[in-house]
Order: structure tokens, then C-alpha cells, then sequence
């Protein structure tokens, strides 16, 4: 659980960096990503396309290797056609041995002249007759005897199609190891029609690998397929003699639709199919190019996608790096300034990491000094106001309060009592001296107390004697400093409200230091009062019969004001038994001046 | 701190390029030729699977020598070899030239002579005793002996003993008979059973070759290039019974090797005189044994004349190219010393060496059962010996085309003396 909470608490203070890292990566990694695969897939489309062009080159080449092949075959067919000697040996009837001989040596002097224009390719030549005679010029390729050969489907075909000159299959059999390809054509008299011999011209699939051998590989395939869609020749050994009916149909609409090529799908592999039809053959020169195979020589995916990986690493590092740095400086900044209440918007922030984070530090620090210095404004603008108000009620002094002093003044002239009615001048001058003065001004206890002792002469000279006042000042504070003011509004309260029941009573008033503070309190013994809620300043009513403007409420919010909010006015009172008020003050010494409790700034 | 990133970045791209690129620089080990002559593998060049490839197997198998080299045996048609033999030998370069070559004995010296250098002599490698005399003659060159003898061409009659009897003869009225003889005894086979005594091919004059060795001839005199036809005794004799047997129609025409096996297998002749190299051929009629007896080769009817001769037969020759010392060594420890392997030739193949102590062996005296129980391979080596030795000489083909159509001159009608005048003198032009 602790565990988990840690871990959540990394996340959050690093959700910045792991954000932009991520996004960084992810970036990088599809960046890298797209573009590796887009150049492989380029790269192998211009090479196809180079591969293409360079195959249907060559499979023109390997054409014009069975044109040539046909071309001598046509030539050598025409001219047995025409040879007077062989169609006179085919049509004779029997002889005997000598002229037998005869014929046998004419027709392969005949023979033997002809040959060699189909000799280069290692072809046969079998002339067949139908009077059993039988020429088979190298009879190591296809020894066939005549009767076999007579009645051999592809001599039946021939016969039948006595004007073409055809290539046709023959799977390897037991007389013949190999797949041969025959070119036959029936030997037909012109004048009459009739079918006198049949002229063959057998070569070895092998021979007629020849002819594109050159131009194969292993995922390069060449396949000859004829109109029956039959696989006469290939390559490939395996295919040969395979029905392929897909493969030629391909064929034919690459060639038919002039494609340069086309990607097919036989035998389960994936090919690019090129075709090219031979006229003379009716049959189709396919080329197969295994495009994965050919690929695969050719570009190094391996070696493209491990460069790419280097570089997203790369890149992936030196992202964690910079940003980790960014983010960090950011994180801290944040970190200080979520942290910033609790040190009452004073603490400027570190200026440190990157440019940004140090611009941002800089801006938040001079805006926070600006701030400051306004809030200071404010306080001041507030003292200010306070001061005023308090002014404004300090010098309106009840004309009352001056009126019946002044009316007792002249009772006691009247009555002679001239020594007491100048006291009571004297004391009233003190007073109003005193309490005209600016109401900023701190006085000296003692000076507090002198006033004190003439606000209580002038009442009792008013009242009579019925509350007594007692002061208990200790000496050592007779020289702290307080606000003007403070304890006048107590005594006037207990003298006019404490003792309405009660006629007579006892005031105290002790100041003394209690550790760094200075206690003054007022006790009286009157007829104290319910305290409900704040006993600080509602319960205590205003009279406007003051003296000044100034009310108890007042005392409690300007030394809160003044000094902090440690310290202040209590007042505990119980009905019948009396009030007591405590006033708590800093204890300050003449000669410090008094200071106002500045907002320390930088 | 900056700075060091961007080196080690730099430094880390280095690397992998660095990485990517090496692979390619894998040089190809400079194969440099070696000093020495000794190579690796040895190479053949041979035709016939059947005959003499198998024969080159069983050599391989029973070498035991301690020569250590592959021997690869590469077959090719006979003519195809003589070409490429032809090409490389007269270019002068031993670049794709075998090591051991099979040449057929009538062209051994057409080779030997064109070519002397181009051939390692085994004078000193084998026992030139060791095999038939008449073999000798054609593999050796100016006193040096080039080629190790391999199969016997040595010719004989095979006739149809069933045929023979229905017309009333034996084995023993065909057994050292003259070819005059031979022609009766064919009209009567004919006579009685319609058949035809033999196949003849106008193109391929092998009866008369066969004929003229009887009496010790050939076409061209000892120096082995003049030709020796006008005035040929043997010669003449052995047109005069070719066309005798033209004229009286016991021949049956054919034209090619599928049509002559094709008649004895079928049975349309009653005998086939011919080399020894045809037994297999004529075994394949397997419904026809015990029908089937060999017997000597018919001579002319000349003085001096025997009945024994000789058709084809090859022989193995060394090439002077790096690793003939090795090509010797295996020649040697095969076919030149090694009677137990002529025992299996003989059994497994049917090729019958030329090598004498093999003789001696088992296999040799087998009795074969398709010959009516007749030891013919002791009775072939035997007539072996008897072959007269003559110089095949540099031109056997290319007389032979101009005897083929002087032939048919004769056959039709035109003067025998004349007609070898004339191919004497087309020969004599065509062959200076």
C-alpha cells in the first residue's frame, strides 16, 4: 500500500516528464518506424521495377533463342520437304538389298547434309516413312523403332495436322530417361494430298534449357508452358510435365494486356509472373520471379531495422536525457511554488535549471516581490485608515464630558474650593493635552497612569468618592511603553456601568510584567454581567457619554492592530461579583521606539 | 556536460554504422594455385553408363591404394568427347581437360599423333605384356605406350542355333568358316526359314573392317596414314563379299543402332557378326536363350587369313595435365594390375578386359546358360589373342565415309578396280 502510494506520488511529481518522454518516444519510434518501411518497400518497388524491365529483356532474349531454334527447324523441314531423294526413298516399295542399300545411303547423304543446321542445338532428326523405313540420325536421343514411332499419339497428331509444324511433349518414358520436346511434321505430296512420310525433330528438355538456362536462378524461374497449359520445360527440374492451367492463363493475360508484369500466387508462392508468348510454339515463355526470395538477396531488412533501431535508441536516449533535465527544473519550480503557502508568499523560489525554468523562477520571484509590496501598501493604507478613524473618534471628545467638568469646576469655585476646582482645571488640561495628541503616539506607563489618576480625580470630583480606585503599578514598568489610550475605556466602563446596583465599589488597576509581556489589569468589584460569545467586544454596549470616541471594542482591535494577535484584551465577569480585564501588551522600553508590524520583504 | 552527450552520441552512432557496414569486407581467400601437381580430385571422362561408367564405379570400389584424392567420373557422348578434346587439346590449354580420358581405339592414334605432348606415357607405369598384343599396337605411339588397354573388341558370330537347325546345319558348320561359306550357309538359311542372315547398314562399313583384320589389313599402311585401298587385296576380297551378300538378299537394310539391335532381339536374323561389346544387347531377348552360340569370326577366303578379328574396344589414356602421377597411380592399381576387378567387369557388367592373367580367373570360366551352357567368356579371350595386330592408323572415319560411297558405286554396278582407285585417290587428296 506504501509501496503503491510512493510509486503514485513519483508518477505525479514526473507526470510531466513521463508525458513528454512518451510522446517523444512513440514519436520517434513511428517516425523511424514509417520510414524504414516505406524506404524498404520503396527500395524493393524501384527494383522490382529494374528487375522487370531487365527479365522481360532477357525473356525477349531467351524468344529470340527458340526463334532461332524454330527458324533452323523450319529450315531443315522445308528442305526435306523439297528433297526429291528422301520422298523417293519414303514412297518406294520393296526392293532388293542392293537397291535397299542404295536408298539407305542416298537418303543419308541427304540427310547428313541437312542435319547440321539443327545439329548445334543437339537436336534429332528421325525421318519416319510409312514403307518402315526409319532415319534416326542420332538414335542416343529418343531410339525409337518404327513401329512404336508409327503408332505414337504425337504421329497420329502429326498426321492430322498435316500443314503445321508442331512441338510436342514427351514425358520422360522408359526408352527415353528424359523429357524430350519433338517438333514433328507430317511430309505430305503436294499434288495429291498424301501423307508419305513424317519428319521429327526430337531435343532434350535439357538442350532446350539451354536456351534460358543462363538467364535462371533459384528464384528466378523460366517455365515453357504449351496450349494445354502442360509445363513442357523449366528450370526446375520438378515442375516438368505438371498441369499448370492457372500459370497459363496468367501467362495469357500478361501477354495479352501487354503487362510488363504481374504478381501472381501459384504453387503457394508468391511471384512476379512476366510472359512471353512464342508464335511458332503455341506456347507461352513464362518467367517466375520469387519476389520474397529475390528480396530477400537483395535488401537486408535485418540490417535496415537494426540501424533504425540504433538510431530510435540513439535518439531515445538523448530524448530521456534533454528532457529529463527540462522537466526536472520545471518539477522543482512547481514543487516550490505549490509549497508556497505555507511560507506566507515570502520565500522566493530558487532560480535555478534551464533557461526557461530560470526565466519562469525569475518571473514568479519579481512578480511575488510585486506582490508583496502591494499587500504592504494595502496594510499601510489600512493602518493609515485605522489611524484616521481612531483619530477622528480620540478628538471627538464628549463636549459633555467637557461641560459638566467644567460646570463642576466652577461648583467648586463657587463653593471657595479654589485649590481643588485648580486641580480639577489642571487635571482636565493634562487630560485633554494628552488625549488631543496624536493617537499614534505610545506613552510611557507611568504617563498612562498619570492620566488614569486625572480622568479618576475629575470623576470623583464629579461623583463623589463612592468607587475607589486603587493603582498597583509594578516600578519596573513604569517606563514600557504602551498606546494611548488603552485603559482609559476601562475605567470610564467600570465607573459608569459596574456600579449602577451597587453605590459603592473598589476599582484596581495592577500593571505589571509577566515574562515578555505587560499584564495591565482592571478589576472592579461591581455588578459584573453575563458574557455571552465573544467576550472580546459585542456584550460590551457603547455609551455615547464617552470621553472620546474610543470604545473597549476599539482597545482589542487596535492592539491586535499594533502588536499581533497574541495578544489582546480578556475579560471574564460574573453577575453581583464583578468584571475583570486583562490587557496583554509587548513589553517595550522607552528608549526602543515603537515599531509597526512590518511585512518583512526582500 | 552538454558537450559529453554529444560525444558519446556521436561516439554510439559510430559504433552501430561501424557494426552495420563490416560483413561486407569478408575478402575471398586468394585460392592460389600450388606449387605442386598434386591436386584434390581426379577427373574422367568417359560414354557409355551401361559399359564403361559402370566399369569406372567398380574401378573406384576396388582401389586400394593409398593415393588420397576423389575421383569424379564425368559422363559425356563419345562424340561430344572427342570434340572437347579436340578444342582444348589443339588450343593447347588444360583448362577443363579430365585427367584420364576413354578414347576408342580406331582414333587412339590420330589423337597420339596430333597431340604427342599432350598425353603422360605408362610405358614405365604398366606391363605392356599384361595385355593383348593387338591392343598394344593401337595405344602405343613411337615406341612409347600411351594408353592403358580396357575393353576387347575382339568379334564374333553370334548365330541362332534354332534358325541353323531348321535349315539343317550345326554349330560346328558355322565354327571357322569362310565368309564364302558363311553367305551359303545364309541362302539356305533363308530358304528354310525366311529369315535374313544378317543386318547391314550402307553407312557403316564394320563388316569389311572386321573382314580385312581376318587377313591383317587395314586402310592405311603400317606408317599408319597412307591410305592402303587400291590394290588391297584383302580389301577388294572383302567388297567382293559384301556385295555378294547384297546380291544374294540375305542382308536385311537397316539404318540405325535401334533397327540392328531391334532385328536380332526380335529375332528377323539368324546371326550377328559383331564385336563381343553386343552379348548384353543380344541377352536382352531373354525369351530367346538357349538358342544362341558364339563362334569364331568368319575369315576371307585368303591365304594367311584367321578367324579372329576385332571391332571398336577403347582404351584409357593419361593426360599430361597437373595430377597425372595420381591419374597413373589409379589407372595402375585398377585396370593395370588388378585381375580380381576384371572378374567382377566380366560378371556384373559383361565388359570383357584385355587384360590376360585376368583370364585365369573364375568369373572367366562361367558356363552361360543363354549361350547353351558355352564358356564364353574363356572362348572370347582366346580368339583375343588371336586377333592379328594392325595399325588403326589416323584415318580410319574419314576413309570410311569415302568407302561408303565408293561402295554403292560398286553395289550398283561400277568396276571394283575403279571404284578403289577412286576412293584411293579421294582419300590420298582429302588426307594430305
Amino acid at each position: 500500500m506504501k509501496m503503491k502510494k510512493k510509486a503514485f506520488l513519483v508518477l505525479r511529481n514526473n507526470s510531466l516528464f513521463i508525458k513528454m518522454f512518451l510522446i517523444m518516444v512513440i514519436s520517434i519510434v513511428a517516425v523511424s518506424l514509417l520510414i524504414t518501411f516505406s524506404s524498404i518497400r520503396m527500395s524493393s518497388n524501384l527494383f522490382m521495377d529494374t528487375f522487370s524491365i531487365s527479365n522481360t529483356e532477357a525473356l525477349e532474349q531467351i524468344e529470340n533463342q527458340f526463334e532461332d531454334y524454330s527458324f533452323a527447324i523450319v529450315g531443315a523441314t522445308n528442305e526435306v520437304q523439297n528433297n526429291g531423294t528422301i520422298k523417293k526413298v519414303l514412297t518406294q516399295e520393296d526392293q532388293n538389298a542392293v537397291e535397299t542399300s542404295k536408298s539407305y545411303h542416298d537418303m543419308s547423304r541427304q540427310i547428313e547434309r541437312i542435319y547440321p543446321t539443327v545439329e548445334s542445338y543437339e537436336a534429332n532428326m528421325i525421318v519416319l516413312g510409312n514403307n518402315e523405313r526409319l532415319y534416326n540420325v542420332n538414335y542416343s536421343n529418343w531410339p525409337v523403332s518404327w513401329e512404336v514411332l508409327r503408332n505414337h499419339p504425337i504421329t497420329q497428331y502429326t498426321i492430322n495436322r498435316p500443314n503445321t509444324l508442331l512441338y510436342q511433349f514427351l514425358p520422360s518414358t522408359s526408352f527415353n530417361d528424359e523429357p524430350i520436346i519433338v517438333a514433328t511434321k507430317a511430309l505430305m505430296e503436294r499434288s495429291t494430298g498424301e501423307i508419305y512420310g513424317v519428319l521429327y525433330f526430337p531435343i532434350r528438355e535439357a538442350q532446350l534449357k539451354e536456351f534460358y538456362q543462363g538467364y535462371t536462378s533459384m528464384e528466378n524461374e523460366v517455365l515453357l508452358v504449351d496450349a494445354t497449359g502442360k509445363i513442357i520445360s523449366s528450370n526446375n527440374e520438378e515442375m516438368i510435365g505438371e498441369e499448370a492451367p492457372d500459370v497459363l492463363a496468367l501467362a495469357k493475360r500478361v501477354d495479352d494486356e501487354q503487362l510488363e508484369f504481374k504478381d501472381v500466387t501459384v504453387f503457394g508462392t508468391d511471384y512476379m509472373l512476366m510472359s512471353q508468348y512464342l508464335p511458332t510454339y503455341n506456347m507461352y515463355l513464362v518467367n517466375l520471379v520469387d519476389k520474397g526470395a529475390v528480396l530477400n538477396n537483395l535488401i537486408n531488412t535485418k540490417e535496415i531495422l537494426l540501424i533504425s533501431l540504433g538510431i530510435v535508441l540513439l535518439a531515445v536516449i538523448v530524448v530521456f536525457i534533454i528532457s529529463r533535465r527540462m522537466t526536472n527544473s520545471i518539477s522543482r519550480l512547481v514543487k516550490q511554488i505549490s509549497t508556497m503557502a505555507k511560507h506566507d508568499f515570502n520565500v522566493p523560489v530558487a532560480e535555478t535549471g534551464g533557461y526557461e525554468a530560470k526565466k519562469i523562477a525569475n518571473a514568479f520571484n519579481s512578480m511575488l516581490s510585486e506582490l508583496q509590496e502591494y499587500v504592504d501598501l494595502v496594510v499601510l493604507a489600512q493602518q493609515k485608515q485605522r489611524s484616521a478613524e481612531l483619530m477622528a473618534l480620540q478628538h471627538q471628545i464628549n463636549p459633555h464630558f467637557i461641560y459638566n467638568t467644567l460646570a463642576s469646576v466652577k461648583f467648586m469655585i463657587q463653593q471657595g474650593k479654589k485649590e481643588k476646582a485648580t486641580d480639577m482645571i489642571h487635571a482636565l488640561i493634562s487630560l485633554l493635552q494628552n488625549a488631543l495628541s496624536n493617537v499614534d503616539q505610545t506613552i510611557t506607563v507611568e504617563q498612562e497612569i498619570t492620566d488614569l489618576k486625572n480622568y479618576v480625580l475629575i470623576n470623583q470630583s464629579r461623583y463623589g468618592d463612592g468607587i475607589k480606585v486603587n493603582f498597583f503599578i509594578s516600578p519596573d514598568c513604569l517606563d514600557c511603553q504602551l498606546p494611548k489610550l488603552i485603559l482609559q475605556p476601562f475605567i470610564e466602563n467600570a465607573f459608569f456601568h459596574a456600579f449602577n446596583e451597587k453605590k459603592e465599589g473598589f476599582v484596581q488597576i495592577l500593571v505589571s510584567q509577566k515574562g515578555d509581556n505587560l499584564m495591565c489589569e482592571i478589576v472592579d468589584n461591581g455588578d459584573g454581567m453575563e458574557i455571552k460569545g465573544d467576550h472580546t467586544k459585542e456584550d460590551i454596549k457603547e455609551k455615547r457619554h464617552l470621553f472620546s470616541g474610543i470604545g473597549i471594542r476599539n482597545v482589542h482591535e487596535r492592539i491586535q492592530l499594533l502588536h499581533g494577535e497574541q495578544y489582546g484584551v480578556e475579560i471574564t465577569s460574573k453577575k453581583g461579583e464583578g468584571t475583570k480585564i486583562r490587557v496583554e501588551l509587548p513589553l517595550q522600553k522607552t528608549d526602543a521606539p515603537v515599531e509597526s508590524n512590518k511585512i518583512t520583504s526582500t | 556536460m552538454k558537450k559529453f552527450y554529444l560525444m558519446l552520441v556521436l561516439l554510439i552512432g559510430m559504433a552501430v554504422l561501424a557494426a552495420c557496414s563490416s560483413g561486407d569486407e569478408e575478402a575471398s581467400e586468394g585460392s592460389g594455385s600450388e606449387g605442386s601437381s598434386d591436386v584434390d580430385s581426379i577427373t574422367i571422362w568417359a560414354w557409355d553408363p551401361a559399359f564403361n561408367i559402370a566399369a569406372l564405379e567398380k574401378a573406384k570400389e576396388a582401389y586400394d591404394g593409398d593415393g588420397e584424392y576423389e575421383v569424379d567420373v564425368i559422363e559425356n557422348a563419345q562424340d561430344d568427347i572427342i570434340q572437347k578434346l579436340n578444342t582444348g587439346l589443339s588450343s593447347g590449354t588444360t583448362n577443363g581437360m579430365p585427367n584420364i580420358v576413354l578414347i576408342e581405339d580406331y582414333r587412339a592414334q590420330s589423337f597420339l599423333q596430333a597431340y604427342p605432348d599432350a598425353f603422360h606415357p605408362l610405358t614405365d607405369v604398366i606391363n605392356s605384356d599384361d595385355f593383348a598384343e593387338y591392343k598394344i599396337a593401337t595405344t602405343s605411339f613411337e615406341d612409347e605406350q600411351y594408353g592403358l588397354p580396357f575393353d576387347s573388341g575382339v568379334a564374333a558370330l553370334y548365330v541362332r542355333t534354332d534358325y541353323l537347325e531348321e535349315a539343317g546345319y550345326t554349330v560346328e558348320d558355322v565354327t571357322n568358316i569362310t565368309w564364302d561359306e558363311y553367305i551359303e550357309i545364309g541362302k539356305d538359311v533363308k530358304e528354310a526359314t525366311g529369315k535374313n542372315m544378317l543386318t547391314l547398314d550402307p553407312n557403316d562399313l564394320a563388316p569389311v573392317r572386321m573382314m580385312i583384320q581376318t587377313n591383317g589389313s587395314w586402310y592405311v599402311d603400317e606408317d599408319g596414314s597412307t591410305p592402303n585401298l587400291a590394290d588391297n587385296e584383302s580389301l577388294e576380297k572383302a567388297f567382293e563379299t559384301y556385295k555378294k551378300m547384297m546380291d544374294a538378299d540375305i542382308a536385311k537394310i537397316v539404318s540405325d543402332w535401334s533397327q540392328f539391335v531391334g532385328a536380332f532381339n526380335s529375332g528377323d536374323v539368324a546371326s550377328v557378326p559383331t564385336g563381343n561389346w553386343i552379348t548384353p544387347s543380344v541377352k536382352q531377348a531373354a525369351d530367346q536363350s538357349g538358342n544362341w552360340a558364339v563362334v569364331p569370326m568368319p575369315r576371307l577366303d585368303m591365304e594367311g587369313a584367321v578367324n579372329a578379328s576385332n571391332l571398336g574396344g577403347s582404351s584409357w589414356y593419361v593426360l599430361n595435365v597437373d595430377g597425372k602421377e595420381q591419374a597413373a597411380d589409379f589407372m595402375l592399381n585398377t585396370f593395370g594390375s588388378n585381375p580380381d576387378l576384371y572378374q567382377t567387369l566380366v560378371k556384373e557388367i559383361g565388359a570383357l578386359g584385355t587384360y590376360s592373367p585376368a583370364a585365369e580367373g573364375d568369373a572367366y570360366a562361367v558356363e552361360d546358360e543363354f549361350f547353351g551352357g558355352q564358356q564364353l567368356i574363356t572362348d572370347l579371350s582366346a580368339w583375343t589373342d588371336e586377333i592379328p595386330a594392325v595399325n588403326y592408323g589416323l584415318h580410319t572415319y574419314a576413309i570410311e565415309d569415302i568407302l561408303v560411297t565408293g561402295m554403292q558405286d560398286y553395289l550398283n554396278g561400277a568396276e571394283l578396280t575403279t571404284v578403289l582407285e577412286n576412293v584411293q585417290g579421294q582419300a590420298e587428296a582429302q588426307l594430305k
